[in-house]
């Protein structure tokens, strides 16, 4: 994918150029999802409407007043990203705290709040569909430990008796696999009723 | 920076054990980097589709197939087609003949009257729709290159809601905006909505509603 540096993409913008708008979209919207994920504690809906809302602010303000160094978009959207979570948070705290006032002591990241209408169900399908694949049981729990209950490596290792090379390819290869069951959307119906 | 260093990075990123300026550092080389993005994202949805798997039963990891499940999975199956062919058969039942919504197409359709309809989180209210022909323009985040199709219910009675009008195969004016003509004359008072669903597409559709007085 050809990068378009952000002076150039703001420049356009300001002058009503819509290709310039889909090829900020385009770049910019894999990283803010990255960085909201992590501020979403697993809501997939929240993530996605502040996507959104990050998109739109950030192209309203460049059509408008633009923004102080138009070199430095990446990091404004970044930053309007990061801002949008926060409110979103103190908002859904306030929420809780006017019908439960113990509500606030709560981790908002614990993952209790996931439910089956906001989580990345694909996801859960492609991970299911990977752990049906893995030859090894050792190779699930691997996994498991080292994504579930963010292990070291090396205990894992020692514990599972693997040598780090080994550990390495495995772990290359579920990603690779997860990627490619992602990509290729190939989920049967049978894997969509797995999830009732 | 190497390969192994990027993925050790991405690995600390995803786990929180990065600080937080060396995550905000991380982050904005996310939001110039899309490829990058994209690898990191992967691995997120890794985390995060293996915690939700285990949260059902953490013996998934630990045996490949359960036939109790396949059963419930198969008695689900036949409840979810029934549902699906009732679904569609009073879809197709209740559309109207007669033309409620319809695309815009002249230049002269974006002089009259407009109603913009955003999604607001935690808005109290929702638009209200004049009287007479309305060019009704929805702000969203658009692809361009899709088609969408856009459905007008009519959310009267909570408990049956109904499709009044669809419009398939409607292209964005902008990556913001999308716009359909509206008579609302043939709208009686109440509650509305349009439904902006992607073509091929499993995406959760927009909803934006709107009132009639």
């Amino acid at each position: 994918m050809d990068f378009v540096p952000g002076g150039e993409l703001s420049r356009r913008i300001r002058e009503g150029d819509v290709s310039a708008e889909s090829e900020l979209i385009r770049q910019f919207e894999p990283g803010l999802r990255v960085l909201l994920r992590r501020r979403t504690g697993g809501d997939h809906g929240l993530l996605q409407d502040l996507v959104q809302e990050t998109l739109l602010v950030v192209l309203q303000r460049l059509r408008g007043i633009g923004i102080d160094d138009p070199h430095k978009l990446a990091a404004f959207a970044a930053q309007t990203a990061r801002n949008l979570a926060i409110a979103s948070l103190r908002k859904a705290e306030r929420q809780k705290t006017d019908v439960d006032s113990e509500a606030t002591d709560r981790n908002p990241d614990s993952g209790q709040s996931i439910d089956g209408k906001t989580a990345d169900l694909e996801a859960a399908l492609a991970v299911r569909a990977l752990l049906r694949e893995l030859p090894q049981p050792r190779d699930r729990l691997m996994l498991k430990r080292f994504y579930l209950d963010d292990d070291d490596k090396e205990i894992i290792c020692r514990e599972l008796d693997l040598t780090e090379a080994a550990f390495n390819q495995a772990l290359s290869r579920a990603r690779r696999r997860f990627r490619q069951i992602l990509e290729e959307r190939g989920f049967s119906k049978r894997d969509l009723l797995s999830l009732i | 920076m190497s390969a192994d260093k990027n993925t050790a990075l991405i690995e600390r990123y995803v786990a929180g054990q990065l600080s937080e300026p060396e995550a905000e550092a991380f982050e904005a080389y996310c939001v110039e980097n899309p490829d990058f993005a994209r690898r990191v994202e992967f691995e997120q949805r890794l985390k995060a589709g293996l915690a939700q798997v285990a949260r059902g039963n953490t013996a998934e990891f630990v045996r490949s197939h359960n036939p109790v499940r396949w059963k419930i999975a198969a008695a689900a199956g036949v409840v979810l087609a029934l549902g699906t062919a009732f679904y569609a058969f009073y879809h197709s039942a209740s559309l109207p003949g007669h033309a409620i919504m319809a695309a815009v197409t002249t230049e002269s359709q974006h002089t009259g009257a407009m109603l913009r309809l955003a999604l607001v989180r935690g808005a109290d209210s929702s638009a209200t729709l004049a009287p007479g022909i309305v060019r009704v323009e929805i702000v969203g985040l658009f692809d361009p290159a899709a088609h969408y199709n856009v459905e007008l219910e009519c959310l009267k009675k909570k408990q049956n809601i109904k499709t009044l009008a669809t419009l398939e195969g409607q292209h964005p004016t902008s990556p913001v905006t999308l716009e359909v003509m509206i008579d609302s004359e043939r709208l009686s008072s109440g509650t509305y909505s349009l439904q902006i669903r992607k073509q091929g597409s499993d995406e959760e559709p927009l909803d934006f509603p709107f009132q009639k007085d």
